[in-house]
């Protein structure tokens, strides 16, 4: 039985949006418009058609901005001298975040929106980690596709720290393995919770080798990966450089000359006030939306893993996402 | 024949496929050097022009096709051995679907004024991906409608379908009687009623709503197993998708798929699975979550 047209057949899609820019893929959010060959249709038919949901959410417009928040001007961090040429400009003062979209969250705006997705909307912890973890190693794909390595072996090393955020790198990890990255994984504090047991397994299973120590002698992390993620402390954690092991780990990671990708919070960063003297990371990849502190972030990218928020949600909150390009899960701000 | 028509531009395949001990390869730093135009950057699995023709029943070289107990096997190995959860994976595999419809009917493809999408969910684990499909379709721009008479009471599905909910996705308090009134209100219809845990008869109320998807003219992405099929030896008289999207890995009522698009989603294979099982999965292209098996 032949299809009728009730869709043409094609096989043309979204193509991959490069890092830093992002296109409408043709087609995509077009339910707004009337795609062609609908005009042939009579309008009578229209009374046949399912009625229009209430409250049936149009495209997210851009807001106006809101009142300006202070942007102190970002301290001079320490890394800078050792950075490895050809990261990308950094403007001084530079803020990555344009006004009207996206507008960063504080911390008890995080927590409420997580509160929302798990309470109201019943979205299983699994299921968000499992969701964000995913979309992490995507943007680690953008920021460093696998031809771009400088290295022989598509080495990256991924640190987790003992809560949710290392739990997120977990996952990260593992879909890095699936894309055929390399990852290790340094994970020295694991939780107890049997939820994140079960992400250290499947780990584990994928042959994805985990360190029994971080060397402290950063010239040989330097020289094994191509890029360090940072899933350390996420927007959860206390100001400040935190419990041993993080604060061991967190002096070895402002030392390191390779990139770092740091998981919705640079760790050691206030997840507000942002953190003078804490590490540079290259890549930031803000969970659902992005925290305060990300308008210090002075790195190459910033990436926005908020494709999964139910509109509903964005509205409350007014976080104004940004359009994500065809089927992707995470867009360059 | 359908059968060879899947495995057709496969043939190629075989040999690398073999030669991918568990999966890794050392040089793929430098890009994927397989030759068939997969190469990192291009982004499409197209099937390279046809050279061999296989048999329907592959090799032990070539993508294999699971029977029902392999693939119920296999489900169970992820959940016990790799301590995968079933919302992890549904979570995955909704999204390959959704995705895989994404790259075959793009809404813009619609001769409906709307994308519309009617979603038919089991009772079962495919009707839970057929929940997160929805979810994804509704997130891609498309305007996702479920029908879901018998929903399992545990807390897996009771979120899913609030999720749906709270998004703003109609669900059908009954059937549309007749097949002519889903081609009048639909581009596209998904079929999630069951998966290849399948066997025996159809049970009220999905025989009549098979009855009637058996007729209507609209495009069918069946999630699986093409509902009401024999998981192993198709239903000559049954369902006819337009598209498959097989999950893991193909089983073998796939080779009686006559539809136009037939996708492989569910990418979490581990590779000691891969090859515990001798899958012979091909690659999938960059980071997509869906590879295409077959070309229109």
């Amino acid at each position: 039985m032949l299809p009728r047209g009730g869709v043409r057949g094609g096989a043309g899609a979204a193509g991959a949006a490069s890092p830093g820019r992002h296109r409408r893929a043709p087609g995509v959010r077009a339910a707004a418009a009337a795609p062609e060959g609908s005009a042939a249709r009579p309008a009578a038919r229209d009374e046949l058609r399912a009625p229009p949901r209430p409250g049936a959410p149009p495209l997210p417009q851009p807001r106006e901005p809101p009142a300006p928040c202070p942007q102190a001007s970002p301290a001079p961090h320490p890394g800078d001298g050792l950075r490895s040429p050809g990261v990308g400009s950094r403007g001084g003062g530079d803020v990555l975040i344009p006004a009207a979209v996206c507008s960063p969250r504080s911390k008890a705006e995080a927590a409420a929106i997580e509160k929302e997705l798990l309470e109201d909307y019943r979205f299983g912890r699994q299921q968000l980690i499992e969701i964000w973890g995913h979309a992490c190693a995507m943007a680690v794909t953008k920021a460093f596709p696998l031809p771009s390595l400088p290295r022989k072996q598509p080495t990256v090393l991924v640190v987790c720290g003992p809560a949710q955020n290392g739990a997120i790198g977990l996952v990260c990890a593992r879909h890095l393995r699936i894309f055929d990255y390399e990852p290790t994984i340094f994970y020295p504090k694991r939780s107890p919770d049997p939820l994140y047991r079960d992400f250290t397994t499947q780990c584990e299973k994928m042959d994805i080798p985990f360190l029994s120590y971080l060397p402290t002698e950063v010239q040989l992390i330097n020289d094994a990966y191509n890029a360090v993620v940072d899933a350390v402390l996420g927007a959860e954690a206390e100001a400040g450089e935190g419990r041993e092991p993080c604060a061991a780990i967190l002096a070895t990671l402002k030392l390191l000359r390779i990139p770092i990708v740091s998981l919705d919070v640079p760790s050691g960063w206030d997840a507000e006030a942002g953190g003078s003297g804490g590490i540079s990371p290259d890549v930031l990849v803000s969970l659902a939306a992005p925290k305060e502190c990300a308008r210090r972030f002075l790195g190459r990218q910033h990436f926005v893993a908020g494709r999964f928020l139910p509109y509903d949600v964005q509205k409350k909150f007014e976080l104004n996402p940004p359009e994500y390009p065809g089927t992707e899960c995470v867009v360059a701000l | 024949m359908p059968g060879p028509r899947a495995l057709l531009g496969l043939g190629l395949l075989v040999a690398a496929a073999a030669a991918r001990a568990g999966g890794r390869c050392p040089s793929l730093g430098r890009g994927r050097g397989w030759g068939w135009g997969w190469g990192w950057g291009r982004g499409r699995a197209c099937c390279r022009p046809r050279r061999a023709m296989h048999g329907p029943s592959a090799g032990p070289q070539g993508l294999r096709f699971l029977g029902q107990e392999e693939a119920q096997a296999i489900d169970q190995e992820l959940f016990t051995e790799y301590k995968f959860s079933v919302d992890q994976l549904m979570e995955l595999a909704g999204l390959s679907c959704a995705t895989a419809i994404a790259k075959a009917y793009p809404p813009g493809s619609f001769t409906t004024s709307r994308p519309t999408v009617l979603v038919v969910c089991g009772p079962g684990n495919n009707g839970g991906d057929g929940l997160v499909c929805a979810r994804h379709l509704k997130m891609f721009g498309y305007e996702p409608t479920v029908y879901y008479p018998k929903r399992p009471s545990k807390p897996l599905f009771e979120g899913l379908t609030t999720q749906c909910q709270k998004m703003d996705i109609p669900f059908l308090p009954e059937f549309p009687a007749e097949a002519a009134l889903i081609d009048e209100l639909y581009g596209l219809v998904v079929d999630a009623i069951f998966g290849f845990s399948f066997t025996g008869a159809v049970r009220e109320p999905f025989g009549s709503i098979l009855s009637t998807l058996e007729r209507i003219t609209v495009p069918i992405a069946s999630i699986d197993i093409p509902s009401g099929w024999d998981v192993e030896k198709g239903k000559a008289d049954g369902l006819q998708p337009d598209m498959l999207i097989s999950l893991t890995a193909p089983k073998k009522a796939a080779m009686h798929f006559a539809g136009r698009y037939h996708f492989l989603g569910g990418r979490f294979v581990p590779p000691a699975l891969q090859k515990k099982y001798a899958l012979n999965l091909p690659p999938y292209p960059e980071t997509d979550c869906v590879l295409q098996l077959s070309k229109a």
